[in-house]
C-alpha cells in the first residue's frame, strides 16, 4: 500500500535524519554511559544493591525508564519543535514536498520516525537494564514489567510531546517560544503540577504511582491506563490537529477526512480519559468528606460495646458475601434506641434479624442503623444477625486523609507507590479492620473529635470460603474442613484482619509463643540467605521477645505472631487517635512483600559486605555468627526501635512507626476511656508504647525542633481542649498528645513514686488486659493504693492553657563518700516564677565504667577539642512504662525554688532536664558539668529537694542585658516573595519561629533558633543567618541610666560538652548528630568564624571582630566605650568567612 | 501530455501582484521560461509543482486541474527548486533513496539500482556515501537534477538547473533532458542562461513583471532581432559614445580599440557589420526594445 509505504519511507528518513543530530548522539550517548553505570552501580552485584531497590524485581526497568523518561521528554520537546523549523529552513524539502504523499503520510511517518528512535533508545537502555537483572543473583526477572512500562511510561509522555511541539510550532510558528512554553510546562509538571488534581497533568507520569507488585502486579491498571491514554490521546489528537494546519497544500481528501476523524476521535478519547482520571479523584474527595460528614451526624450517638462476633464469609471474585452474628452490650449509662454500626459503604446490608425475627434496618452510605425490638437498657446484652455483601470503597477507611502524594508520599527511593488500604479481587484478598469488612459499633473517625477512638476488645471466630487453591490467613487458631478454614480467636481482639492468597507458611514455636510467617512463592529468600542460622532460630526470636518484654515491661499478651507479607502497594495512613499504623495487627504484622521497604532486610549483600570490611579488618567471625548478627540488627530496626522518618516539604516528620511492635504491648491488650476526656487513651498510648521523637541528627540537618518544642509552642495558643477543638493536623495531635501523656504519667510518678508507681501499674494493665477501663476506676484503684486522686488534676491538664516556666541555676558537683564509696553529688537550683505548678524530670549522663542505674542508654563517643553546645534529642526522657531513664521528678509549685540534689555513682557528665510541659525552649535542656570538685571533709549529704526562700537571682543588678528575645533587639524583616512565585502561589519557604540552627542550610532571614547553650530567661534563642556580604544585620540597643563608661559583652553560645550521643534503642537507623555551634570536631568545617559587632559610641562606630571558634562560651569582651545615654547600640552584620552569623545577647556593665 | 494555463494569477498577501493573467498551453517536450528577476518564475513553477495556491485561474495537465489532482500530478512529477543547498543528515544515496521511495519506486533493490544509475549519470558515483551537505554548490545542483529525474517523472520542472554548472556538465544536463523530452516526458526549464533555451527547447514563454510577454518557439523569438543586432569596431573614444547610446550586448579589446555587440533599431554609423542573432541576442533585443515599443504604442 502506498499509504504505509510512504509512512515508512518518511519515518526511517526522519528517524536517521533525528539519529544523527549531534543534540540526539549527545543524548544516547551520555544516556548511555549514565545508565550504564548506573545500573551497575545500583543493580549489580559489584553495585549497591540496595535491598528497596533490587528486592521488587519491576524497580529496575521501572527506575531506568522513570528518569529516562524525564530527559528524553525534554529532548523530544528540543528535536520535535526544530522539526518543523528544519522543514522551514531547509530548501531541499521542497522537493519532497512535491512528491506524492499526503500530509496525513508524512507527518504521520515524521511521529512514527520520532517515537521509533527514542522508543529503540529506551529499549537499548532496557536491554542493559535486563542484562544486569539477570546476572543479579538477589533479582528475579520480571520480563513483563520492561514491556509495561515502556508503554506506559515512554509512549504517551513521547506521544504527547510530539504532538504538543508540531502543534505548537504551527500555531506560533517561532521556535523560541515554543521551547519556552514546552520546557515551561515539562518544568512546571515536575516541580508543581505532579501530583495535582489526581495526576491529571502529570503527562510525563513524574508522580504517577505506577509501582508494580510482584504479587498483584498492577493495583491499579484502569487509573493508570485512563491516566496514559489521556496524554496519548491528546498527543495523537495534536498531531492530527497539526496534519490540519500544516503548511503544505494537502492532496487527499480521505486523508485529510481522516485526518479530522481521528482528531475527533481521539480529543473524545482523551476526554473520556481526562474526566475518568479527574472524576476518580473527585469522587475519592467526594467520598471522604461524605463519610466525614455522615459521621458528623452520628459522633454523638451512643454505641453498644462488641464482645463477640461470628463471622461467615464467602469470597468469590471481586466480591464477599457475609453474615455477621454479633454479639454486644450497652455500657453506656443510657439505654440505646438504636444500633449503629460502621460498615464499609461498598458492602450493601441485605437482611438484619435478631433470634429468627428480622429486624427493621437502614443503612446510609457506611452507616447501619438497626431498630431492636425493644430499647437496650444500660448493661443490658442482645445480639444481631446481619447479612451483607459487595466490595470495598478504600476511600472510607481514612477519610481526613487525602491522595496527596505531595503532603503524603509513599515512595520507594524516587518512585511513587499507590497506596492502598484493601484488596479484594478474584486471586488476592486483604482486609484489615480500618476497612470495616464487618460491622462495628464505633465510627472510623469523630470529626469533632480526631483524637477520639473506640476500642473493643472483641472474641472473634470466622469462617471462610474461597476460591479453591487459595489460602487463608487470619487471627486465632485455624483448621479447616467441609471446603472451609475456621479461625478461633484465643483472646478478644481490637479487630480482625482476613487475607487470602497463594500463601505458603512457616511456624517457630518457642516460649508458648508461634512465629509464623506467611508468605507468598518464592518470597522466601531469607531462608537461603539465613541458612546458618535456622537451628537457633527459636532461640534468637526467644531472646528478642524477652528484650521486647523488658523494654515495654510488660509480656507479649498473644499466642501467636504472624508476619504476613502483603503487597507493597499496602499503606496506612497515620491516625490522629492513635499511634498504631494498620501494618499493626492483634498478633500480626502485616510486611511489605519480600521487605522491600526495609534495608534492613537485604541480608545476602549485608552479610558479603559485612564479611569483607571484617577481613579488611582482621577480624574473625563465623558465618553463623554474621548472621546471627544480621538476623537481630534487622528485628531490632523493624519491630523493637522502628525509627520511621519521613521528608515533608523537606522537613523530617516522625511518623508512628509502621511494624514497631509497641501496640501489642499496650494498645491491643488494653484500653481507657473516658467520655469527658476522650483522647485520654491515645495519651496513655503514647507515653507507655514510647513514641520515639526526632532524633538529634534529623534536627540538626533539617533545622526542625523536637517534637516536644513545637507541642510546647503550639500549646502556648490554647489548651489540650482549645487545640484539639480546633481539629488540627495529625502531626500537631500526635505531638501535643505525647506531651501531655508525658506530663500526665511523670504527675502519676510524682506522687506516687517513681519505683512505686511502675510497679504497682504494670500489674494493672496485666490484671486488666483486653477489657476497657473508665480512667475514673483508674482514679479509684490509684486512689486506694497510693491515696490520691489524679482524675481532678486532669480538668487543669486539659483545659488550662497557662504553662509553667523553670530556671535553672548554681549547678555544682562534688565528690562525695558515702559509706566506703566515692560518689557524686549534683546539685543545681530550680525555680519556677510563674503562677501555675509544673514538673520536671532529670536525668544524668555519666561517665567511667561505674556508670549505671538510672543512667540513660546512651553510647559515648568523644569528639574533638573547642566549644560545644548542642542540643541532645532526650524527647522520651522519661516516656514508658517504667521510665528507667529518669533520675527524679520534681514537682515545682508557682513561684517557688528548690535545690535539687542527686547522688550519682559515677563521673558526671550532663544533667538532662526534660520540663515536659513548660515555657522553656529548648523543653530538653542540656546542662554540662564543667568541674567536678573535689571534697576534702568527706561528708555525705542527703540526697533531697531542699526548699529555698524566694526565687534567685539569675541577672546581676545594674547590668542591661538585650537579649535576641528582647525589644531592644531588632532583626528587620522577611523579603516578600517574587512576582512569579506570587503567579504560581509558591509559597516561600516559612520559616517557624523557632527553630533548630541548620548546619547546611542557614536562612536568609535572621531566624531565631534555639539551644540549651544559647543566652535567654525560658526561651534559650539566638539569632542566625547566612552568610553575606554585610548587607544584613541585627541591633541591639538599650536606654542607659546615665552615661559614663560601659563595657560592652556580647554573649557566645557554647558549652563545654562535646559528647555526641546516640540513642541506645534507637538501633543506630538515625544518622549522627551534626556538629553544634563551634563544634571542632573538625575546626576547618565550622560554619561559624569571624563576627563583626560595630559598638556605636560618642566617637563614632567601631568595629570588633571576634573570632567565634576561640572566644570562650558565654560572655566576651567587645571593649570600654564612652556612651551618652542615647548611644547604647551595637550591631552584628551578615559579613563573615563562615557560613553562618550567629547573635545572641549584649550586655552593657556601667565601669566604676 | 498537455499543460494549460488559463488566467493564472496570484497576489500575495503584500500585495504583490506575482502573476498577471498568464495564459499558456504546451504539450510533451522541453519548454523554457525565461525572464529577469521578478518576472514571476518562481511563483509560476511553484504553482505547477502543487507548492502553491493560485490565487485565480488554473493550470490543467491532460484536462485535469492540478489543484484538485495534486495526487495524480505529484505522482508524475520531478522539480528541482532554484535554491537546493541544504540538506538534513543524509548521504547522498540516501537522499535519492529517499526520494525514489517517494517516488513510488517501492522495490528497494530496484530503487537502489536506480539511484546509482542516475547518480552515475550525473557523475555522483564516487560520491554516493558522502553527506550530501558536504558536496560541492555543483555536486548539489546534480544531486537536484538526479533527484528530479528520479521515479521516471513524466513532468519535469526545473528552476534554474545549470546554475553552478561547468560547461562540461551543462552540456551532459542538457543532452539528458533533450533526451527524456523524447519520451513523452514535459520539461519546463525555467533559466536566465538563454542558451540553455536555444538549444533545448522546443517553446518557450518570456515573463516580466508577471506577464506573459512572448509565448513560441525561440526561433520565433530569434526572428524578431534579425537585422538589430550589430558587430562594432570601435576606437577608444568613439567606445565611449557607443557606450551611453547602445545596449552593448558583448565587449572584446582588439589592437584597434574594442570590438562590440550591441542591439539597436537601427544601423549605428561606425565601422559595423551584421551578425546573425542568437537566443541571447533576440532576448536582449525583445526585452529592451520590442517591449519599450510595445509599452509605448
Amino acid at each position: 500500500m502506498p499509504f504505509l509505504h510512504n509512512i515508512r519511507t518518511v519515518a526511517r528518513y526522519e528517524a536517521k535524519t533525528l539519529r544523527r543530530s549531534w543534540f540526539f548522539r549527545l543524548f544516547s550517548i551520555g544516556a548511555l554511559t549514565i545508565f550504564t553505570f548506573m545500573n551497575i552501580g545500583m543493580f549489580s552485584p559489584i553495585g549497591d544493591e540496595s535491598w528497596i531497590m533490587v528486592s521488587i524485581s519491576s524497580t529496575i526497568p521501572l527506575v531506568n525508564l522513570y528518569l529516562l523518561n524525564i530527559g528524553q521528554a525534554i529532548i523530544v520537546i528540543f528535536l520535535a519543535a526544530d522539526f518543523l523549523k528544519r522543514d522551514k529552513k531547509l530548501d531541499t524539502n521542497e522537493v519532497l514536498y512535491t512528491r506524492s504523499m499526503s500530509n496525513f503520510e508524512y507527518l504521520t511517518g515524521k511521529t512514527i520516525g520520532i517515537l521509533r528512535l527514542f522508543l529503540g533508545l529506551d529499549i537499548i537502555i532496557l536491554s542493559i537494564a535486563l542484562i544486569i537483572n539477570i546476572i543479579s543473583k538477589v533479582m528475579t526477572v520480571d520480563i513483563l514489567a520492561y514491556l509495561w512500562y515502556l508503554l506506559i511510561i515512554c509512549v504517551p509522555t513521547i506521544v504527547f510531546s510530539l504532538g504538543l511541539a508540531f502543534m505548537l510550532m504551527s500555531v506560533i510558528r517561532n521556535q523560541a517560544v515554543t521551547f519556552l512554553i514546552l520546557l515551561g510546562f515539562a518544568a512546571l509538571d515536575i516541580f508543581w503540577l505532579w501530583y495535582r488534581a489526581g495526576f491529571i497533568f502529570d503527562y510525563m507520569a513524574f508522580g504517577l504511582p505506577v509501582f508494580k507488585s510482584g504479587i498483584i502486579g498492577f493495583d491499579n491498571p484502569g487509573f493508570i491506563l485512563n491516566q496514559r491514554f489521556l496524554f496519548l490521546f491528546l498527543g495523537l489528537a495534536l498531531v492530527f490537529a497539526t496534519v490540519l494546519l500544516f503548511k503544505r497544500l494537502p492532496q487527499s481528501k480521505l486523508h485529510t477526512g481522516i485526518s479530522v476523524v481521528l482528531l475527533v476521535v481521539f480529543t473524545a478519547g482523551a476526554v473520556i480519559c481526562g474526566y475518568n482520571t479527574f472524576s476518580s479523584w473527585k469522587n475519592n474527595i467526594d467520598e471522604r468528606n461524605l463519610v466525614v460528614e455522615i459521621n458528623r451526624k452520628f459522633e454523638n450517638t451512643p454505641f453498644p460495646r462488641m464482645t463477640d462476633a461470628s463471622l461467615d464469609i464467602r469470597h468469590s471474585g471481586y466480591n464477599l458475601e457475609a453474615s455477621a452474628h454479633l454479639k454486644f452490650i450497652n455500657d453506656n449509662d443510657e439505654k440505646l434506641m438504636h444500633y449503629v454500626f460502621s460498615l464499609n459503604p461498598g458492602l450493601v446490608v441485605s437482611d438484619v434479624s435478631s433470634n429468627g425475627g428480622a429486624l427493621n434496618f437502614t443503612q446510609t452510605n457506611h452507616i447501619v442503623e438497626i431498630d431492636p425490638v425493644k430499647p437496650l437498657e444500660s448493661g443490658e446484652t442482645d445480639s444481631v444477625i446481619v447479612s451483607y455483601s459487595g466490595s470495598i470503597k478504600e476511600t472510607f477507611c481514612y477519610p481526613d486523609h487525602t491522595e496527596n502524594y505531595n503532603e503524603s508520599p509513599y515512595r520507594i527511593e524516587m518512585l511513587n507507590v499507590n497506596k492502598r488500604q484493601a484488596f479484594l479481587s478474584d486471586s488476592y484478598v486483604l482486609l484489615t479492620p480500618e476497612t470495616y469488612w464487618y460491622p462495628f459499633a464505633g465510627l472510623n473517625y469523630y470529626p469533632s473529635n480526631p483524637a477520639r477512638i473506640k476500642v473493643d476488645f472483641t472474641k472473634f471466630s470466622l469462617r471462610v470460603k474461597t476460591e479453591p487453591g487459595l489460602s487463608v490467613v487470619s487471627q486465632g487458631k485455624k483448621r479447616s474442613g467441609d471446603g472451609y478454614d475456621y479461625f478461633t480467636a484465643d483472646s478478644p481482639v481490637t479487630g480482625l484482619t482476613l487475607a487470602i492468597g497463594n500463601y505458603l507458611s512457616d511456624t517457630v514455636r518457642t516460649d508458648s509463643v508461634s512465629y509464623i510467617t506467611h508468605y507468598f512463592p518464592g518470597n522466601d529468600y531469607y531462608k537461603k540467605d539465613l541458612s546458618e542460622i535456622r537451628d537457633t532460630l527459636p532461640l534468637l526470636i526467644s531472646g528478642i521477645m524477652r528484650e521486647l518484654e523488658t523494654n515495654f515491661s510488660t509480656t507479649y499478651p498473644f499466642g501467636t505472631l504472624s508476619l504476613l507479607e502483603v503487597p507493597v502497594q499496602f499503606y496506612s495512613y497515620p491516625r490522629m487517635s492513635t499511634q498504631t499504623r494498620a501494618e499493626l495487627q492483634p498478633s500480626m504484622v502485616l510486611v511489605p512483600e519480600r521487605l522491600s521497604t526495609l534495608q534492613n532486610a537485604g541480608f545476602r549483600k549485608r552479610f558479603t559486605r559485612q564479611k569483607r570490611n571484617m577481613i579488611r579488618n582482621n577480624q574473625v567471625i563465623t558465618d553463623k555468627e554474621l548472621q546471627v548478627r544480621l538476623f537481630n540488627d534487622f528485628i531490632r530496626n523493624t519491630f523493637i526501635s522502628g525509627t520511621n522518618f519521613r521528608f515533608v516539604n523537606g522537613m523530617p516528620v516522625n511518623e508512628p512507626t509502621r511494624y514497631r511492635l509497641g501496640p501489642s504491648f499496650y494498645f491491643f491488650k488494653n484500653n481507657f476511656y473516658s467520655t469527658e476526656y476522650p483522647v485520654i487513651n491515645a495519651t496513655f498510648e503514647s507515653h507507655l508504647q514510647k513514641v520515639s521523637a526526632l532524633q538529634p541528627g534529623f534536627i540538626g540537618i533539617s533545622g526542625g525542633l523536637p517534637d516536644n518544642d513545637k507541642a510546647n509552642l503550639i500549646l502556648r495558643n490554647g489548651s489540650f481542649r482549645d487545640i484539639l477543638a480546633k481539629n488540627p493536623g495529625g502531626d500537631t495531635i500526635r505531638i501535643i498528645v505525647t506531651v501531655k501523656g508525658d506530663y500526665l504519667f511523670n504527675l502519676l510518678r510524682s506522687k506516687a513514686g517513681i519505683e512505686e508507681f511502675n510497679v504497682w501499674f504494670r500489674k494493672y494493665i496485666d490484671d486488666h488486659k483486653f477489657t476497657s477501663v473508665d480512667i475514673r476506676k483508674l482514679n479509684d484503684d490509684i486512689n486506694k493504693e497510693f491515696g490520691f486522686e489524679f482524675y481532678p488534676y486532669l480538668s487543669n491538664w486539659f483545659n488550662r492553657k497557662e504553662q509553667p516556666g523553670f530556671l535553672f541555676t548554681d549547678i555544682q558537683a562534688n565528690e562525695i563518700v558515702v559509706g566506703d564509696r566515692l560518689r557524686y553529688l549534683v546539685s543545681f537550683v530550680a525555680s519556677n516564677p510563674e503562677p501555675v505548678a509544673g514538673i520536671f524530670n532529670v536525668s544524668f549522663r555519666t561517665g567511667g565504667p561505674s556508670a549505671g542505674g538510672r543512667q540513660m542508654t546512651i553510647d559515648f563517643i568523644q569528639g574533638g577539642g573547642g566549644g560545644g553546645g548542642r542540643s541532645i534529642s532526650i524527647s522520651s526522657q522519661g516516656r514508658g512504662m517504667d521510665a528507667s531513664d529518669i533520675s527524679k521528678i520534681v514537682v515545682m509549685e508557682p513561684g517557688e525554688a528548690k535545690r535539687i540534689k542527686r547522688i550519682l555513682d559515677s563521673e558526671p557528665r550532663t544533667v538532662m532536664i526534660n520540663t515536659i510541659f513548660a515555657r522553656n525552649l529548648p523543653g530538653e535542656i542540656t546542662i554540662p558539668i564543667t568541674e567536678i570538685k573535689k571534697s576534702k571533709n568527706k561528708t555525705a549529704e542527703d540526697e533531697d529537694e531542699e526548699k529555698l526562700d524566694g526565687l534567685p537571682e539569675i541577672f546581676n543588678r545594674g547590668d542591661l542585658i538585650v537579649d535576641n528575645e528582647d525589644q531592644g533587639f531588632n532583626a528587620g524583616s522577611m523579603q516578600p516573595p517574587s512576582p512569579l512565585k506570587k503567579l504560581l502561589r509558591v509559597k516561600a519557604r516559612t520559616y517557624d519561629e523557632y527553630e533548630n540552627i541548620n548546619m547546611f542550610w542557614a536562612p536568609e532571614i535572621w531566624q531565631k533558633a534555639i539551644q540549651s547553650s544559647y543566652y535567654g530567661k525560658y526561651i534559650l534563642s539566638s539569632a542566625y543567618t547566612r552568610k553575606g556580604a554585610g548587607d544584613r544585620s541585627v541591633t541591639w540597643s538599650v536606654k542607659l541610666y546615665e552615661p559614663g563608661y560601659y563595657d560592652i559583652y556580647c554573649y557566645i553560645g557554647k558549652s563545654g560538652d562535646r559528647v555526641v550521643v546516640r540513642t541506645g534503642i534507637s538501633g543506630g537507623a538515625a544518622p549522627p548528630p551534626p556538629p553544634g555551634p563551634g563544634e571542632t570536631g573538625n575546626s576547618g568545617d565550622s560554619p561559624f568564624r569571624d563576627m563583626h559587632y560595630k559598638i556605636y559610641h560618642d566617637e563614632g562606630i567601631d568595629e570588633i571582630m571576634i573570632d567565634f571558634e576561640n572566644a570562650e562560651a558565654g560572655w566576651n569582651s567587645l571593649g570600654r566605650y564612652y556612651l551618652s545615654d542615647d548611644t547604647a547600640k551595637v550591631e552584628l552584620t551578615n559579613q563573615s568567612a563562615g557560613r553562618i552569623v550567629l547573635g545572641d545577647a549584649i550586655r552593657w556593665v556601667k565601669a566604676n | 501530455m498537455k499543460i494549460e494555463i488559463q488566467g493564472l494569477n496570484k497576489i500575495y498577501p503584500n500585495g504583490n501582484h506575482a502573476l498577471k493573467d498568464i495564459n499558456l498551453e504546451f504539450g510533451h517536450g522541453m519548454f523554457g521560461l525565461l525572464g529577469p528577476n521578478g518576472a514571476g518564475k518562481p511563483s509560476l513553477m511553484k504553482i505547477i509543482v502543487t507548492l502553491m495556491k493560485p490565487t485565480s485561474g488554473a493550470v490543467y495537465i491532460d484536462g485535469k486541474d492540478i489543484q484538485k489532482h495534486r495526487k495524480e500530478l505529484r505522482k508524475m512529477l520531478g522539480y528541482l527548486p532554484q535554491d537546493f543547498r541544504f540538506f538534513t543528515s543524509l548521504k547522498t544515496w540516501e537522499f535519492l533513496d529517499y526520494s525514489g521511495s517517494l517516488a513510488g519506486l517501492r522495490n528497494r533493490k530496484e530503487r537502489i539500482a536506480e539511484v546509482d544509475r542516475l547518480l552515475d549519470q550525473v557523475g555522483l558515483l564516487e560520491v554516493r556515501d558522502r553527506q550530501a551537505n558536504r558536496l560541492s554548490g555543483g555536486m548539489k545542483r546534480r544531486l537536484g537534477i538526479a533527484q528530479a529525474l528520479i521515479g521516471y517523472p513524466r513532468l519535469i520542472v526545473v528552476d534554474e538547473p545549470t546554475t553552478g554548472l561547468d560547461p562540461d556538465e551543462r552540456i551532459r544536463f542538457r543532452n539528458i533532458l533533450s533526451q527524456l523530452s523524447r519520451n513523452d516526458v514535459t520539461i519546463i526549464l525555467s533559466t536566465h542562461i538563454v542558451g540553455d533555451i536555444s538549444s533545448t527547447c522546443q517553446g518557450m514563454a518570456l515573463l516580466n513583471r508577471g506577464e506573459l510577454v512572448f509565448n513560441g518557439a525561440p526561433e520565433n523569438l530569434i526572428k524578431h532581432a534579425e537585422g538589430h543586432v550589430f558587430k562594432l569596431n570601435l576606437t577608444p573614444y568613439e567606445y565611449e559614445n557607443v557606450k551611453e547610446t547602445y545596449n552593448i550586448i558583448s565587449t572584446i579589446p582588439v589592437d584597434t580599440g574594442w570590438e562590440v555587440q550591441i542591439v539597436a533599431d537601427e544601423r549605428p554609423d561606425f565601422n559595423t557589420s551584421d551578425i546573425i542573432p542568437n537566443i541571447e541576442h533576440a532576448y536582449v533585443y525583445y526585452m529592451e526594445h520590442k517591449m519599450h515599443a510595445d509599452i509605448s504604442e
